[in-house]
């Protein structure tokens, strides 16, 4: 376990190295932050309405719920999609094979390679939110970090499982997974991106109540927003451990599965 | 075909063999016993969907057995497409055998590929592998630490290393600002990092100018082959690069394992002076597709 431990941080050490020698993107990141809140700011006002205020939480403005949902969905984008990033970058610079040929396996290097992304997004989120505190009145003191972590880490968890089926996809058909960003562009409607669930025709809220990115999402929005303790987002907790008791192991099976393929095949390094 | 000898063994390994493979211990360095391999077609369009699952159709290598022995050099000589790199990479666990066995210090590659690969080396010839924006320092380093090298080993390894392959400036340059050469002695310093058992290398000298070539060869000779012991087997399209470091030469054609012998063994087998006409002889390739295949 150590050993997995100090591979992983491996990684994370290379990609913090190749991030470092790209000085411009990381201050571009931090202004496209600004706007991004700022965009959300000025949104929310000019959809304010005694309407829209019913339809939300109590006590909840617009600006602070869809920051919420922008922010929870750039963590699922990476929890999705890192995997095959980092597996298809490893195959077009031609260093996954050197990889392969070393001590360490390739679940441990894809694990390895997710953990950037991972602490990327938390940093781009982390400005997101400090600029909605500090310029637009984001509530950040009412939030209950304990339980924002645990349903960080459950979501990233639960839906890293998603990603490694896409790797799995890529090793296998050289190309994308398309159910990956089906997922993503029915979760950004029926999960609760932008706008409250319960506005969606019934129909779509069964598919909403189908989908454990709502629940996540309902969870994270309790204890950023509302403070909730993790005794009152137990539920939403239980499914997304479900989910990934299901989806992590069968996705690395999968995984297991389809680099056993393209090495009877020899497309390991195909493009 | 006169002068054509067909190497295939029927028989499998022998019992003290199998017995030496599981538990890890072996006296050749390399046993490839009745190694067969094929790949399927290659498909197109929403055909490629069916590409994972189809079957094997064109065969890469025919049931080619041999042994390279502890501190023994082997070259594998053939055309394009003879089965050179396929045999490398299945050594080095990258391709999985359709059938037979493949050894590499007493471990089977497609059952134990972990353990075969703390005890390779391997070089694939190519010029990339490596993080452009990382410094050659840098990437060695963490390939390094990925065979578990220790950071005080890796210390004093990799500028001694350097040193040797005249690396001293490209370690603290990044990758992208190399030239091909270099990246290319880079690549052959991660194959020896570890000091492997086996050193399996693929084209090692294609991207290398004469002198650095010659060079490289002295010291894999010298160092690596004699005072270390590490087996080597290489795929080479340069003859003199052959003579002076195989001490055997094994000639493959369409996958076939025509002989492995020693350089002056297959030319006198040829009624020859020259490794080239021999190996012209032998497989029976006229010397213009040898020129070709040469360049």
């Amino acid at each position: 376990m150590m050993r997995i431990l100090r591979d992983v941080l491996l990684f994370f050490e290379r990609d913090l190295r190749i991030a470092s020698s790209y000085r411009g993107p990381i201050v571009l990141e931090l202004i496209e932050a600004l706007f991004g809140a700022a965009m959300f700011y000025y949104v929310a006002r000019f959809v304010d309405s005694p309407q829209l205020r019913e339809a939300l939480p109590q006590g909840t403005s617009y600006f602070a719920y869809s920051l919420v949902g922008f922010a929870f969905f750039d963590y699922l984008n990476a929890a999705v999609d890192c995997f095959e990033r980092s597996l298809e970058e490893a195959r077009d610079t031609g260093t996954l094979e050197p990889l392969l040929v070393t001590q360490v396996s390739l679940p441990v290097v894809l694990i390895g390679s997710s953990i950037y992304p991972f602490a990327q997004t938390t940093l781009r989120v982390g400005v997101y939110l400090g600029w909605g505190s500090v310029l637009f009145g984001f509530p950040l003191r009412s939030a209950n970090w304990l339980a924002v972590v645990v349903v960080l880490i459950a979501t990233l968890l639960s839906f890293s499982g998603l990603g490694i089926f896409s790797a799995a996809y890529l090793l296998l058909f050289k190309r994308g997974n398309p159910a990956k960003w089906f997922f993503l562009g029915v979760s950004s409607v029926v999960g609760g991106m932008l706008f409250p669930v319960s506005i969606l025709p019934s129909w779509l809220q069964v598919v909403a109540h189908l989908n454990p990115v709502t629940y996540a999402l309902d969870a994270m929005r309790a204890a950023l927003l509302e403070g909730a303790s993790l005794a009152a987002i137990a539920r939403p907790l239980v499914v997304l451990f479900v989910f990934t008791l299901t989806l992590l192991p069968s996705s690395m099976l999968v995984f297991s599965w389809a680099l056993q393929r393209t090495k009877i095949t020899g497309t390991l390094s195909h493009r | 075909m006169p002068g054509l000898c067909t190497f295939q063994r029927s028989h499998s390994l022998f019992s003290n063999e199998i017995h030496a493979i599981n538990s890890g211990v072996s006296d050749s360095a390399i046993t490839v016993d009745s190694l067969e391999k094929s790949f399927p077609r290659a498909y197109s369009g929403w055909r490629a969907l069916l590409q994972p699952f189809a079957a094997p159709s064109s065969t890469a290598l025919r049931g080619v057995s041999l042994q390279v022995s502890p501190g023994e050099a082997v070259a594998l000589l053939g055309t394009n497409g003879a089965g050179k790199t396929t045999l490398l990479r299945i050594l080095a666990t990258l391709l999985i055998p359709t059938r037979g066995t493949a050894i590499v210090a007493g471990f089977d590659c497609a059952r134990d590929p972990k353990a075969v690969r703390r005890n390779l080396g391997y070089h694939a010839g190519s010029d990339l592998g490596f993080y452009a924006r990382l410094t050659g320092a840098e990437n060695l380093r963490f390939f390094g630490r990925l065979n578990y090298l220790s950071d005080s080993f890796l210390r004093t390894r990799i500028p001694s290393l350097a040193e040797r392959f005249e690396l001293g400036g490209a370690l603290d340059r990044q990758v992208r600002t190399l030239s091909s050469g270099t990246i290319q002695r880079l690549s052959l310093v991660r194959a020896l990092l570890h000091q492997p058992k086996v050193l399996l290398l693929d084209e090692p000298t294609r991207s290398l100018d004469a002198l650095a070539a010659a060079d490289f060869r002295r010291f894999l000779k010298a160092e690596v082959l004699q005072r270390q012991g590490t087996s080597l087997l290489f795929a080479s399209h340069t003859l003199p690069e052959i003579e002076t470091l195989a001490d055997r030469v094994a000639i493959l054609k369409e996958g076939n394992l025509i002989t492995v012998d020693t350089p002056a063994a297959l030319k006198s087998k040829a009624g020859t002076d020259s490794l080239e006409e021999a190996f012209s002889r032998l497989t029976g390739h006229s010397a213009r597709s040898l020129e070709e295949f040469a360049c």
